[in-house]
């Protein structure tokens, strides 16, 4: 009951107490307390693989959805404890609107995205995913001017449209079960067990329309662009929990259909679809990024990049499931860093546009440090944990002897981190001068510095002394889909 | 008769290519509800299920009422009663429907060779879900790719009866809540719109670039 408390019925109080209440503080300490909670209890049901629902119900918390959820709180409570320094930036009065919605609409994403975690039934997860799309609308709009506009249409369209995709998904996956389960079974552990029976052909076609459908929110190419300049418009404390938490959601829903097409003939096809994914995503990236004159343009490519990173690994499976799963979480790490830091940046120089972000090592110190921490951090220099989980990548590749795409993917890693390394070189280190409204220095240390300091420094000391409770949690989790971690 | 009825499905959406006119698709809209709402209730009188009295009757409400008039509340709003910003007739996208309708019906042909399916129905849902596609990539305004979503929904109705599926009903009800809670989005994205977009063309949404 604590944990259903927490998770479910937390996040719904504290959407209704914020929107009533007329004041920002105790929005935000309703939602930090909210948020502080959820973790709390997302970490338990992780660590001690507890289950709050029935069993049986539409309801539970598995391990795989106890994994995401905690992702999901973390980058949720580093956003609330980032937002006051943010909105405090966004005193003028035509954000007035958007501050008042900003809690509310926080705390029901929280809901939204709890929700599409612990449901179980495929038809109401078509549901609780409209709801997630919903949820941040409003947090998408926060400038409300004619780009964030265009960034919330474009949006709206291209996943609703994905949506349609998933729908259709679900709906031949019910086609598929035709005969074997009925429909108060229409769940996962249900279908699940039944999968040798499904029909197979019926079973393809839902696979490929999920992952169709899901790639609009995963930004998975080339069903990208939408996530693309959502992110890119959206305010960097949004950018951050879409790439550190939202993108995971998506991931977890493609990972239900998975576990359905798992025990079956269907798991090559499913896989090789997966792969396909996961190389188109990383080569649109590697080419966008050359082409970004924009940098949280360039965050949001690199977040098209992990995620088919994260598309391969599920592919190959075994060890490289396993990667895939810590690269999730490592992921959400770097990306809050990268999206807080642009938005001080951004602040600061008035300008998203890279040309214009010179000497920041100079202009900004403590912004450009961590800045610069954070890109070494993404592109997988160690000991940061993304290195670990691309070197099991890696291994899970060897170990199946796929030299030619493993040779792909070095490449692309390689042509990535050239790109993106020329963006984040120039911005720290570039000599011209600055205009003229930028002080030289006299940048603090804040509290964004150090929440960013925080989620760089935590994933080394989880990749290499690989806690137990945690690193155990996660091989269970690939044992389940039949791999060998 | 739920062929007749699909296949007069079909001629709606013949009617939508060689249109220009946005009180036109507002019109197949109508038609295309009613005739989903037909099907439906032949499709109770046929197993006797429940779910389609209650799809029939939502779709009635819902997609031949409630939607249409709200569109039409935002064309007044917008200013934009008749005209689309077309301005022509281009033969070239009936030919596009056409061949998307005939590809439509080989396809479910070909599935029913491997799978027990409903053909006609099937071909109709699939037409249905491409033709609104078609609608959004070939027309500029705003609305109209609006109008296309909500023609791709319409197909979508009927691709449970094509399949074959028993449907649980809260996947049709689903539909439902997609769609109100997806036009009322929409509308109030039109409406922010106006302010920012006046022309309401797609071809103003060019200014998040690389």
């Amino acid at each position: 009951m604590p944990a259903i408390l927490a998770l479910l019925i937390l996040p719904l109080l504290a959407t209704a107490l914020a929107a009533w209440s007329r004041s920002e503080r105790l929005g935000h300490r309703v939602t930090l307390l909210g948020g502080i909670a959820h973790l709390a209890a997302s970490l338990y049901c992780l660590l001690a693989r507890h289950d709050p629902f029935p069993a049986g119900s539409w309801l539970a918390v598995d391990p795989l959805g106890a994994f995401f959820l905690v992702i999901l709180s973390h980058t949720f409570v580093l956003v609330v404890l980032y937002a006051p320094g943010f909105l405090r930036r966004m005193e003028a009065p035509e954000y007035a609107r958007s501050r008042r919605l900003f809690y509310p609409a926080l705390n029901f994403y929280l809901l939204a995205n709890t929700l599409v975690l612990i449901v179980q039934q495929f038809a109401l997860l078509w549901v609780v995913m409209e709801l997630t799309t919903f949820s941040l609308v409003p947090l998408m709009y926060f400038y409300r001017t004619k780009e964030s506009l265009e960034a919330v249409w474009k949006y709206l369209f291209l996943v609703s449209v994905g949506l349609v995709f998933l729908f259709v998904g679900i709906l031949f996956l019910g086609v598929s079960a035709h005969g074997v389960v009925d429909y108060a079974a229409f769940v996962v552990s249900r279908m699940t067990e039944a999968a040798p029976r499904l029909n197979p052909l019926w079973l393809k076609a839902s696979f490929i329309f999920a992952l169709v459908g899901l790639s609009a929110k995963i930004g998975l190419a080339p069903m990208h662009p939408g996530d693309i300049d959502a992110t890119s418009n959206a305010p960097s404390p949004i950018a951050a929990l879409m790439a550190g938490s939202l993108r995971g959601t998506a991931v977890l829903a493609l990972l239900r259909f998975y576990q359905v097409v798992a025990p079956t003939g269907v798991r090559p096809f499913a896989d090789r679809m997966l792969i396909i994914a996961g190389f188109l995503s990383m080569a649109v990236a590697a080419i966008y990024m050359w082409r970004s004159r924009n940098f949280k343009r360039m965050l949001a490519y690199s977040s098209v990049e992990h995620l088919g990173i994260i598309a391969l690994g599920i592919g190959i499976g075994g060890v490289a499931l396993f990667g895939a799963l810590l690269h999730l979480l490592f992921n959400s790490f770097g990306k809050i860093a990268l999206f807080f830091m642009a938005g001080n940046i951004h602040h600061r120089y008035g300008s998203c546009e890279i040309d214009r972000i010179t000497g920041l090592t100079r202009r900004l110190p403590w912004s450009g440090f961590v800045w610069g921490f954070a890109f070494f951090y993404i592109v997988g220099t160690p000991p940061f944990g993304i290195f670990f989980s691309e070197l099991y990548l890696l291994l899970g590749m060897i170990r199946g002897a796929d030299w030619l795409p493993l040779t792909l993917l070095l490449a692309l890693l390689m042509v990535i981190f050239i790109g993106m390394g020329r963006a984040a070189m120039r911005m720290l280190q570039s000599p011209d001068p600055a205009p003229q409204s930028i002080p030289a220095s006299g940048e603090r240390f804040e509290l964004s510095h150090a929440l960013s300091l925080y989620a760089l420094a935590i994933s080394a000391p989880l990749a290499i002394l690989q806690p137990a409770v945690l690193f155990d949690a996660l091989r269970g989790i690939v044992a389940s889909f039949g791999g060998n971690p | 008769m739920i062929n007749a009825l699909t296949i007069l499905f079909c001629l709606t959406l013949i009617y939508l290519a060689v249109t220009t006119r946005l009180s036109a698709y507002v019109l197949v809209l109508v038609l295309q509800g009613v005739l989903v709402a037909g099907v439906h209730t032949l499709a109770f009188f046929h197993d006797l299920a429940w779910s389609h009295v209650a799809v029939a009757a939502g779709v009635l409400i819902v997609r031949t009422g409630l939607i249409p008039a709200y569109i039409v509340k935002i064309m007044r709003d917008l200013d934009m009663r008749h005209g689309d910003g077309t301005r022509r007739y281009h033969p070239g996208f009936l030919i596009e429907m056409a061949a998307v309708i005939v590809g439509a019906f080989v396809l479910s042909h070909q599935l029913s060779r491997f799978a027990p399916v409903n053909v006609i129905p099937l071909g109709a849902a699939i037409a249905g879900m491409a033709a609104g596609g078609l609608l959004i990539v070939r027309r500029r305004l705003l609305l109209a790719h609006v109008v296309g979503f909500l023609i791709i929904e319409n197909g979508l109705f009927l691709l449970g009866l094509g399949v074959r599926a028993e449907m649980p009903w809260t996947i049709e009800l689903a539909g439902f809540l997609d769609l109100f809670v997806l036009v009322f989005l929409m509308g109030i994205a039109i409406n922010q719109l106006k302010t920012h977009f006046p022309e309401g063309g797609s071809d103003e949404l060019t200014g998040l670039r690389e």
